[in-house]
């Protein structure tokens, strides 16, 4: 994590440094809107480099896999993370938020509408994981899956064409 | 001593440049009517004389290396793989920050004398905006106004509003909007400034040359901006005085419409 | 699945196993394109749907061409006009330029090149999806309404904004649209920022991971620093506009500049937003098709860096004319950001010095940006300096800077990367005399339009206005401009054929046509479900290279 909360220190300090200078420099009367906008940036830059640097001091002492110069794909074993294949729950989150910002063109009840639909959606996202169950593929599901999911018509194993 | 001999001989070159080469071409632009413009015109003429060479150079690298590095039938050879080159990366880090920095002296001190301030300028003029025309207002109260209502077409230059000044004195500018922002801006000035509501921009010009100008609203303000056009006819200081002391205080003259008698 | 060849056995190591919680059969048909959440299946929705935004804005600006063409034209009314060039902007800006880039490309290529299975957050990502094609529906939508579409200019100044002067709907669908993309962005930043810190496969370390990553981060911490002061001139304007607010109403104490401030710092990284990923695409393209490292791998991350946090501190830049903001501070850091454009510039040269060049579409297309770009960029330090902006503010120059920038730099490095990525994505090669023919039309159409809005500009002709007095000596130019225009419509429809033809037509890419560097190119083509089956060693900043050329290692460690 070192690179990561250094580049985010970086931003953050960079973004400090000018809202001091814009603010101090010959600036009279203070334009209140920038100095504002840099030093927000610094605050929030700094909010994340914070975090970052947490992570970091707490858990990366011995480097990440993807930290170090000589890791290979062993030390990556194990599970990745939550990756869900398809999900409608998304897709009906859009719609209710865009339903319910149009609404505040075009009246209050279609604001209601799309905010119905958007707690629904919320729902069903935070509890789509509970309600499945684990099923780790097998190697024919995966190849069948792959070969029928791609436009045209692929060859599972094409040749290696240079 | 040898520094400084170079920086003379960059220094000479560059007056040389400008002087013979660049000081005949405008490639197009307008000019040569205010005294600001010696600025504008020396900050074209620095710019030039950095950007054209680098260009050309940048340029040329990359023409240089499509067609002498082409791929040749037979010639499919996997080419050196260096990454880096320490000098020449810190050189073209450092000599772009020189010249920027250079550039950046000659437009502070341009700067300066563009925007500044007369404490006594011989006229004052209120420039008024708004939604589509101007209104210029003189220090005895008299305005000469126009708007779009009263134009014939977009080709005609007939019922503009027109901005009375005299030649070779300092007249003073204060750009006033009544609704949305506007620009007053007459290309031949080589300069605009915004008029926006609640903020009361002045500017300064002493304009040499007399005649006719054109100018324009340069910032989108609605449905006819584009016919939101001026003119600024620019006397002889003893023609603006013969002019002005015929004007009635707190007359108004509309372009377009005949005066009432 | 997919090997790559010639590599030991033992260095194959399989991926570790994903486990799939959600059970059924994956989506198949329209439903697919609904519910995905496979960041490739995304990453080509918003490629598609931004093609098709451009395609719109295109036709716009044709529109905005056939008005100008001669003067006292009367192709289209003055309301009409002034709603064609703000929705040809937003469009450009909002729904095509940015999206394509970071949400198109960067979704589909970020986890291939870094070797991860799918983004951090699947399913946030499909949500981004369908907010920006709602943003871009509800913006479109305006021109359906009595009053028509937002006419107000892409920067949309208050007050012309407040309700007073900006009656009707179509200036509230204007607001909604652009703050949907908004928040679309925004989530894809912390997706991509997220994914990028923590999705790495094993050795791929932040410093081997390659420049168009790197341009996809520094664009997202923009990005995320942008788009919510965006949205907050936005809520400020909504409240003026339907609360009964006077945050910009001059007339009861409120500020104009305030928006112009707030607009701008969104503004101006907003358009570093859209050339950074651009940059990225050039740099891999460049090497690629050079056979050769990228130069300066270090140099260009650091340039990339400078650029972005430079980008946060000179927004005022575009409002030197309104009198009200501090000339110098922002002459001299606007000035600044040549220099590390010029070490990327420098930078692209050292990669193709020396190398086997292989002209074909992806590179010409690049090299169309390098010399592009150049130019605008050189017009961008002109109106970096504030005398000269006195002079050219608001003018054709300005339209022909940031076309140059953006069309002549961003949208043909875009197409480049078109042309260089669609035989991953489809696994078919495009077709390279149409290719070369469309890249050849643009290039003549784009510098025929664009280049003599120059002089219009340095002759005074202002920028948005519906006709010109035939009697300012505008005329010509204004014609060899429109004329250009449609050639360069011909030049982008080409290469839309060419999408087209080479789908079911084109020959049949295999993994890696261009022996390309990065991880990408380790995988079949297209890349199959959590991309990769087994991933080659990660030594340096192109593994793949390393993989297919034993004999020429990338060197690592300085």
């Amino acid at each position: 994590m070192k690179v990561e909360w250094r580049t985010v220190l970086g931003a953050s300090l960079f973004l400090g440094a000018t809202a001091l200078v814009y603010g101090a420099y010959k600036n009279h009367p203070v334009e209140a809107s920038g100095v504002t906008m840099l030093a927000f940036g610094f605050f929030a830059y700094g909010l994340l480099f914070g975090y970052l640097l947490l992570v970091y001091l707490r858990r990366d002492r011995i480097p990440r896999p993807e930290d170090r110069f000589d890791a290979t794909s062993a030390d990556g074993e194990g599970e990745v993370g939550y990756f869900p294949n398809a999900s409608i729950w998304p897709a009906a989150m859009g719609l209710g938020m865009i339903i319910g910002v149009v609404g505040f063109i075009y009246g209050l009840w279609f604001t209601i509408i799309g905010g119905v639909l958007f707690f629904g959606a919320v729902f069903g996202w935070m509890t789509e994981a509970e309600a499945a169950t684990e099923v780790p593929l097998t190697e024919d599901e995966e190849d069948t899956a792959t070969a029928a999911g791609h436009p045209g018509h692929i060859d599972a194993h094409p040749e290696h064409i240079d | 001593m040898v520094r400084l001999r170079w920086q003379c001989l960059l220094c000479g070159s560059v007056r040389a440049v400008e002087t013979h080469l660049l000081g005949k071409t405008n490639f197009g632009s307008p000019g040569g009517v205010t005294t600001q413009d010696h600025y504008v015109r020396q900050l074209w003429h620095i710019t030039y004389v950095f950007a054209v060479p680098i260009g050309l150079i940048v340029l040329g690298g990359i023409v240089w290396c499509m067609i002498r590095y082409r791929v040749r039938p037979g010639h499919d050879r996997t080419p050196s793989q260096f990454q880096y080159h320490i000098p020449i990366e810190a050189t073209y880090t450092i000599v772009p920050l020189v010249i920027v920095a250079i550039v950046f002296g000659y437009m502070y001190n341009a700067e300066n004398h563009v925007d500044a301030i007369a404490k006594n300028p011989a006229v004052a003029i209120t420039v008024e905006g708004f939604q589509w025309g101007w209104r210029f207002t003189y220090p005895n109260g008299h305005e000469e106004v126009g708007t779009v209502a009263n134009e014939l077409d977009i080709n005609s230059n007939d019922n503009l509003p027109v901005l009375f000044m005299p030649a070779g004195e300092t007249v003073q500018l204060h750009l006033v909007s009544d609704d949305v922002i506007h620009t007053f801006y007459v290309p031949e000035f080589l300069f605009q400034r915004d008029l926006i509501p609640g903020i009361n921009n002045v500017v300064d010009f002493n304009v040499i040359k007399p005649g006719l100008y054109s100018g324009q609203c340069n910032n989108i303000c609605g449905v006819y901006h584009a016919y939101m056009r001026f003119l600024v006819q620019v006397m002889p200081v003893a023609e603006y005085n013969a002019w002005y002391a015929q004007q009635p205080a707190g007359s108004i003259t509309t372009a377009g419409v005949p005066a009432q008698s | 699945m997919t090997l790559i060849q010639d590599r030991p056995e033992e260095h194959l190591v399989h991926e570790p196993v994903l486990m799939e919680i959600v059970p059924g059969p994956r989506p198949r048909g329209l439903v697919k394109y609904i519910t995905s959440t496979d960041h490739k299946q995304i990453g080509l929705n918003y490629l598609v749907t931004s093609f098709i935004g451009f395609l719109f804005a295109g036709l716009l600006a044709e529109g905005i061409r056939t008005q100008l063409i001669v003067p006292n034209n009367h192709f289209v009314t003055e309301s009409v006009y002034n709603q064609l060039f703000t929705m040809h902007g937003t469009i450009m800006l909002f729904v095509f330029l940015g999206p394509f880039a970071f949400a198109g490309l960067g979704n589909y290529l970020i986890p291939l090149m870094i070797g991860a299975p799918d983004m951090a957050f699947p399913r946030f990502n499909n949500l981004s999806y369908w907010l920006y094609l709602g943003g871009f529906l509800v913006m479109s939508c305006g021109f359906l309404t009595n009053n028509g579409a937002a006419n107000f200019g892409w920067f949309g100044y208050a007050p012309l904004t407040e309700a007073i002067h900006s009656p009707g709907p179509g200036a509230d669908m204007w607001i909604i649209g652009v703050a949907l993309t908004g928040f679309s962005g925004i989530f894809t930043a912390v997706n991509i920022i997220t994914t990028i810190f923590t999705l790495r496969a094993p050795g791929m370390v932040m410093f081997r991971m390659p420049v168009f990553v790197w341009n996809q981060l520094v664009t997202m911490f923009l990005l995320l620093l942008a788009f919510p002061v965006l949205t907050a001139a936005f809520a400020l304007l909504w409240i003026d506009r339907h609360l009964d607010g006077h945050f910009y109403d001059p007339t009861h104490g409120g500020q104009p500049i305030l928006w112009q401030n707030l607009f701008w710092f969104f503004g101006h990284p907003e358009v570093y937003i859209l050339a950074l990923p651009y940059f990225g695409i050039v740099t891999e393209v460049l090497a690629t098709m050079s056979k050769k490292p990228v130069f300066g791998y270090k140099g260009m991350i650091g340039a990339t860096l400078s650029i972005g946090a430079l980008s946060m501190g000179v927004w005022a830049h575009h409002m030197y004319t309104t009198g009200a903001v501090l000339l110098p501070f922002f002459a001299a850091l606007s000035l600044l950001i040549a220099v590390p454009t010029g070490i990327k510039f420098f930078n692209w040269i050292g990669t193709m010095w020396r190398g086997t060049i292989t002209l074909n579409t992806a590179f010409l297309f690049c090299c169309g940006f390098l010399v592009m770009f150049l130019f605008g960029g050189i017009t961008g330090i002109i109106l970096a300096q504030p005398v000269l902006d006195f002079q050219l503010h608001n003018t054709y120059f300005i339209v022909a800077h940031f076309h140059y920038v953006m069309f002549g730099g961003s949208a043909f490095a875009g197409l480049g990367g078109i042309y260089y990525w669609y035989p991953k994505m489809t696994g078919r090669m495009m077709d390279e005399r149409l290719g070369k023919l469309s890249f050849l039309v643009l290039l003549i159409g784009f510098n025929l339009c664009f280049f003599p809005q120059h002089d219009l500009g340095l002759r005074g002709m202002p920028r948005r206005i519906e006709t010109y007095n035939a009697g300012m000596g505008w005329n010509f130019l204004n014609m060899i401009s429109s004329i250009g225009a449609y050639i360069a419509g011909i030049g982008v429809l080409l290469t839309v054929i060419n999408l087209f033809y080479s789908y079911r037509r084109g020959q049949i890419a295999g993994d890696n046509p261009w022996d390309g560097q990065t991880l990408e190119w380790a995988c079949s083509s297209p890349p199959p479900d959590h991309n990769f089956e087994a991933l080659p060693p990660i030594r340096s900043e192109r593994p793949v290279w390393d993989a297919n050329h034993p004999d020429q290692l990338t060197k690592v460690g300085h």
